[in-house]
């Protein structure tokens, strides 16, 4: 299942991003996933639409497409199509030449993903074309440093940790938690290559740094892929291959993948690329190589294996990997992989596997932290069916609306899942959300 | 010049000398209202209008008319208080979901979408709508057009059953058509482009205010006079207080008889309660008959000095601020829950007790404020030496005394001649009158004129005792003022740079003048939402009191709101646009790094980051505190915590964090025991300019900062 598969990477890092929106792409990637519909289209920027294809024109290609569980019969103009897939035969509309890379989000709802493939030829070109140009915020993003920053930068700062003389403590501390700085943090590293150019250990600092930032804030793989090939001391190989599979050459990423495994030891984020790549058995066939090698990064491996699980829709056999990481003795390194397995078993079982069909008739309630405090709801339910639900308590200052918009829009879908929050009155929307979930996964048979 | 408007046709008609040429609005009415409704002027039987005035009361039959303007502004002054100046009715823009698209036409852009319920009234054909994608993230970092960005603005064309079809109002570029045509999930409608700066509660609130919400107050004249005064700066609000005193050269004290909320609900009082409670009834004038003079004198006096005191004596602060604190809490607690009404303190009381003082004075005499305290009053009582139209007596006044009697001002000398600086015009008498000898006219008519001095008013043109009075008066009043003036002053200690200072409302004038300028009416605490201003009680002393401040662990200031300065009479704060706001700093938040929960190692924490992005603001951001380093220096991935910053050069002090760091970590969890971060007020941290562009301001400081970076780098 190639198909559609946002990047991960995003969603992990950094680490404040909200548990709810890895539910969500989660989610969307097992919605997405499950192949029942035979044929695709694709958009030009290479969006991919699976479906049953009805009709075709010399305007429209008709498709049933299946969406939450129900299907809608959707008109695709044949201008916006690249290629339609029918039973495996790729019929290309638009063919190659102008495609574009995939990298930052073209625009609302454009998905770029995995554009199926590139040559190596294609890739290099890519890459090289992309590494000329900065990105076009570039030249407006201005830069706020802090006026105590030594810009000499020395490869072993005297003194200890301090963030606002240390540039790549800075980096770590100022810049990598903020997706507001992330753009200024790639100019200050370009401007730091520029005035260390005759320094070339500092140069090759400033563009790896650079290409990660390009790889982790941005999934702009054609750049970073560029700075870091650059970087010729300083390559990070796990990065670069990510960036070659995400580009579309799945196989220039697995000669690096394998190269690396025959080394006696290598990065445990090899791992979580594996898995990345769809190659489930081999990612749990590396995380068993890890564990058997007593590795210390043995919870980390383990958690990529439990992900990849969840991932493929292996649900039992993730939650055997997350309960495993949660048994596993506490020390103060693993304290951080503990909690995420248990959030991902939570996750799993308050949106994976809720079933209102499971919960016995019966009024329940359960309550989440909402904008002023906890907000309490009580739900109904009968006959498998939430029959009502409403706010019994909370301390809300404004935005009512999402008091009886959000019941309302849960009792309507019979789910937790899809429900938009009120307009700026997110919290409290997610806060029935998530104390409606609890209440009903509580009280399943 | 006749301006009788106390429509002697709804009277009996008597027998005797024939009505003098009535005036314009008398002739006017006889000819509006039918024949039926008028009294009789053959058989001489009152008519059916007449009747019903009657037993209103005097007042009403004798002058409908000024009886008739003076519910309308006391209606007027209500609707513009408790109704124009109250947000809730606001709602953020509207957003309709769960669109999903069947079909995009790539060259015209007409958009087909189908919904699970058919779509609600209010997305009715013709309407402008923005289509979105909900699972769109803008870029990291993105510019605010960059975060705006929709799908296009659509007019809706035609709805049938759940489905809507949408035409571009401008052509689709192909990545607009591509991401409508193949959106995975569903797509929003919204009323205003997505991502562009919430207005709805400014924009409510310019609905509803037909008639500025501040007109009553501004024209007090002494609400000028004296802020004008104190803070010898241009009050706008002057420009309100000409005009009604010019207005009152042609009506002398027109303001207080036709006007005046506050002396309407005086003549409520007294008409309900008042008159009822006779035990108290002064027999006669008194030393008291001056007060309001020297009131005014004292107010100005301390004005010079300085020192705003006309907000406790003035006569629309007195009530709008009685109102508020009686009424305010009522209406929030019915409405909104009680939970959301926020905690009185002795200021309230103060100004309740002087507000209820201000009524019970009618137990002594009808309207005993209005004639013997008022400084406003007295404001135009100075003013009516200017006057020129009056009230006058003819000779064929029969010494009947209905006048004197009916006077609600005391105005007529026991001669029936006429006080001319306590007469408001109202003719009250004029409809009493069973001969017509009273008419109002300019003030140069001599025609027909009854004799002076009888019966004998034994009043001397000003005696021994008169005048030893006045000037004891004015040497009190003198004296008072700069006595109160200086006891005042300094309460809020501004010379002293680690003084308490409050957070003031958005786009407040420097402290000093604000001080100077706040009248102390609470308009902008009515129209506040979520009662972020409340009033300061003793903090700076008498020098503060009453006046606005943020009380953030109550509520921070609402993003779309600029209803503050918009409400103000006297420009204390001052009236911002929207994108002027939203510039304006009126405090910055500064974190308490040895309580804040993650910088003291607690537990992770990231409410008040969460509030400003949400905000629109993103002026607090992460640190990485308590990162730990292995043996070779480098960062341990995971450790230390995630902390708040805030970026001095991007706050504006609105104040959101720290009501959800109180609500959530104080009030809620009980970890701390006040907010780990916390507005502060004071020099190089707010924003305090009589003129100019908060914006501009901005944006000086943003290419001073470009120039220092562009230097660093060039070394």
């Amino acid at each position: 299942m190639p198909a559609a598969k946002p990047s991960n990477r995003k969603m992990t890092y950094p680490p404040h991003h909200g548990l709810r929106g890895r539910f969500c792409a989660l989610l969307l990637i097992v919605l997405l996933a499950s192949p029942a519909f035979a044929d695709s289209i694709e958009s030009l920027s290479g969006t991919v639409i699976q479906g049953k294809i009805v009709s075709r024109d010399d305007k429209f290609v008709v498709m049933d497409v299946a969406l939450g569980g129900k299907t809608v019969q959707r008109k695709y103009g044949l201008s916006l199509i690249r290629a339609i897939i029918i039973d495996g035969v790729r019929e290309e509309l638009k063919p190659g030449g102008n495609t574009p890379a995939p990298g930052p989000r073209l625009g609302p709802g454009v998905n770029p993903g995995p554009a199926g493939t590139r040559t190596k030829a294609e890739i290099d070109k890519l890459i090289a074309e992309a590494g000329r140009t900065p990105p076009d915020w570039f030249e407006d993003t201005p830069l706020n440093l802090p006026k105590s920053l030594d810009l000499a930068w020395p490869e072993k700062p005297p003194g200890g940790w301090n963030n606002q003389v240390n540039v790549g403590q800075f980096v770590w501390d100022v810049i990598n938690p903020n997706d507001k700085r992330w753009r200024e943090g790639i100019k200050f590293m370009q401007q730091m290559m520029d005035m260390h150019k005759n320094d070339n250990e500092k140069r090759q600092r400033a563009m790896s740094s650079m290409a990660g930032m390009y790889h982790h804030f941005f999934q702009d793989y054609a750049r970073a892929a560029y700075w870091w090939l650059q970087a010729k001391d300083r390559t990070d190989w796990v990065g670069v291959a990510e960036c070659y599979f995400r580009l579309g050459n799945k196989a220039m990423a697995m000669e690096i993948v394998m190269a690396l495994r025959r080394r006696p030891s290598y990065p445990i984020s090899l791992v979580k690329l594996v898995a990345d790549m769809g190659e489930t058995n081999l990612a749990i066939e590396m995380t068993a190589d890890t564990i058997k090698a007593g590795s210390n990064a043995a919870d980390e491996a383990m958690m990529h294996a439990g992900d990849a699980c969840r991932l493929a829709g292996r649900f039992k056999q993730a939650q055997g990997y997350y309960e495993k990481i949660i048994a596993m003795p506490d020390d103060k390194n693993n304290k951080r992989s503990k909690d995420r397995a248990r959030e991902s078993l939570q996750g799993i079982k308050l949106f994976d596997t809720l079933d209102v069909k499971k919960v016995a008739d019966g009024s329940y309630k359960a309550s989440s932290l909402g904008y002023e405090g906890q907000v309490e709801i009580e739900v109904k339910v009968a006959g498998g069916r939430i029959d009502s639900l409403r706010v019994s308590n909370h301390k809300e200052k404004q935005y009512y609306a999402a008091l009886t918009d959000t019941p309302a829009q849960i009792v309507a879908k019979q789910s937790v899942k899809g429900v938009d929050a009120t307009s700026r009155a997110t919290i409290t929307s997610e806060a029935i959300i998530n104390a409606t979930a609890k209440a009903l996964s509580g009280a399943m048979k | 010049m006749r301006l009788n408007w106390f429509l002697p046709f709804l009277r009996v008609s008597k027998k005797g000398p024939p009505r003098k040429s009535p005036g314009l609005v008398v002739r006017l009415f006889s000819i509006i209202i039918p024949k039926r409704y008028q009294s009789n002027t053959i058989s001489g039987k009152p008519g059916p209008l007449r009747k019903l005035l009657k037993k209103i009361s005097p007042a009403w039959s004798a002058s409908p008319l000024r009886k008739l303007s003076q519910t309308a502004f006391f209606i007027l002054f209500l609707v513009l208080f408790f109704y124009v100046c109250w947000p809730y009715s606001a709602k953020p823009a509207q957003v309709w979901t769960g669109w999903q698209p069947l079909e995009v036409d790539p060259d015209s852009g007409v958009t087909s979408l189908i919904n699970e319920l058919p779509p609600p009234a209010s997305l009715a054909v013709g309407r402008v709508v923005y289509l979105a994608d909900p699972t769109y993230e803008p870029p990291p970092g993105a510019s605010e057009e960059e975060r705006a960005s929709s799908l296009g603005a659509f007019v809706v064309q035609s709805i049938e059953e759940k489905t809507i079809r949408l035409k571009p109002r401008e052509k689709l570029t192909p990545q607009q058509a591509e991401a409508i045509a193949f959106a995975a999930g569903k797509l929003t409608l919204h009323e205003k482009p997505p991502g562009a700066w919430p207005v709805h509660y400014a924009e409510e609130r310019d609905r509803k205010e037909k008639i500025a919400a501040e007109a009553i107050l501004i024209i007090d004249p002494l609400v000028s006079l004296s802020t004008g005064l104190a803070s010898r700066a241009w009050v706008w609000s002057l420009v309100a207080a000409g005009v009604i005193l010019i207005i009152c050269v042609f009506i002398p004290r027109g303001f207080c008889g036709y006007i005046c909320p506050l002396g309407t609900l005086i003549d409520l009082f007294d008409w309900a309660i008042g008159k009822r409670v006779t035990r108290f009834r002064a027999p006669d004038d008194g030393w008291w008959v001056h007060i309001k003079y020297y009131v005014l004198l004292g107010t100005l006096i301390a004005a010079m000095f300085g020192v705003l005191i006309s907000g406790f004596v003035s006569a629309i602060p007195v009530l709008t601020r009685g109102l508020l604190f009686i009424f305010h809490p009522l209406q929030t607690g019915a409405h909104r829950g009680w939970h959301n009404v926020p905690s009185i303190h002795i200021g309230h009381f103060v100004s309740l007790i002087l507000f209820a003082a201000v009524l019970v004075m009618g137990f002594w005499k009808p309207r005993f404020w209005c004639k013997y305290v008022c400084p406003s009053g007295a404001v135009f009582s100075v003013f009516n030496h200017f006057r020129a139209t009056e009230r006058k007596v003819e000779s064929t006044c029969i010494n009947c005394n209905k006048c004197v009697e009916i006077c609600p001002f005391d105005a007529i000398k026991p001669d029936f001649t006429t006080r001319v600086t306590d007469c408001t015009l109202c003719q009250t008498c004029g409809g009493a009158c069973p001969v017509d000898a009273i008419k109002f006219v300019d003030r140069g008519n001599r025609v027909e004129l009854k004799v002076l001095n009888d019966p004998p008013t034994h009043e001397t043109a000003i005696g021994r005792r008169g005048f030893l009075a006045a000037g004891v008066g004015i040497a009190a009043a003198g004296i008072g003022g700069t006595a109160v003036a200086l006891t005042i002053k300094g309460g809020a200690r501004l010379d002293d740079p680690t003084a308490w200072r409050p957070v003031r409302p958005p786009g407040s004038v420097p402290e000093q003048e604000f001080l100077q300028m706040c009248i102390r009416c609470g308009e902008c605490f009515k129209a506040c939402p979520n009662d972020v201003l409340q009033p300061l009680g003793f903090e700076q002393g008498m020098e503060g009191l009453w006046s606005p401040h943020v009380v953030a662990d109550f509520a921070g200031c609402e993003v779309s709101c600029n209803n503050c300065g918009q409400v103000c009479p006297t420009g204390a704060i001052r009236a911002l646009s929207m994108p002027e706001k939203k510039a304006a700093r009126m405090g910055l938040a500064i974190v308490n790094e040895s309580t804040c929960l993650p910088y003291a190692g607690r537990e992770a924490c990231q409410l008040c980051v969460d509030e400003c992005v949400a905000a629109g603001y993103d002026a607090i951001e992460f640190i990485r505190t308590g990162t730990r380093v292995d043996e070779q220096g480098n960062p341990i991935e995971g450790t230390g915590f995630i902390s708040p910053i805030v970026r001095e050069d991007k706050c504006v002090g609105c104040g959101l964090c720290q009501t959800r760091c109180f609500a959530i970590n104080v009030a809620e969890k009980k970890l701390l025991d006040e907010s780990a971060i916390i507005i502060k007020a004071g020099a190089g941290r707010e924003d305090r300019m009589m003129t100019g562009s908060y914006v501009l301001q901005r944006k000086r400081e943003a290419a001073a900062r470009e120039e220092e970076m562009k230097k660093r780098f060039s070394n």
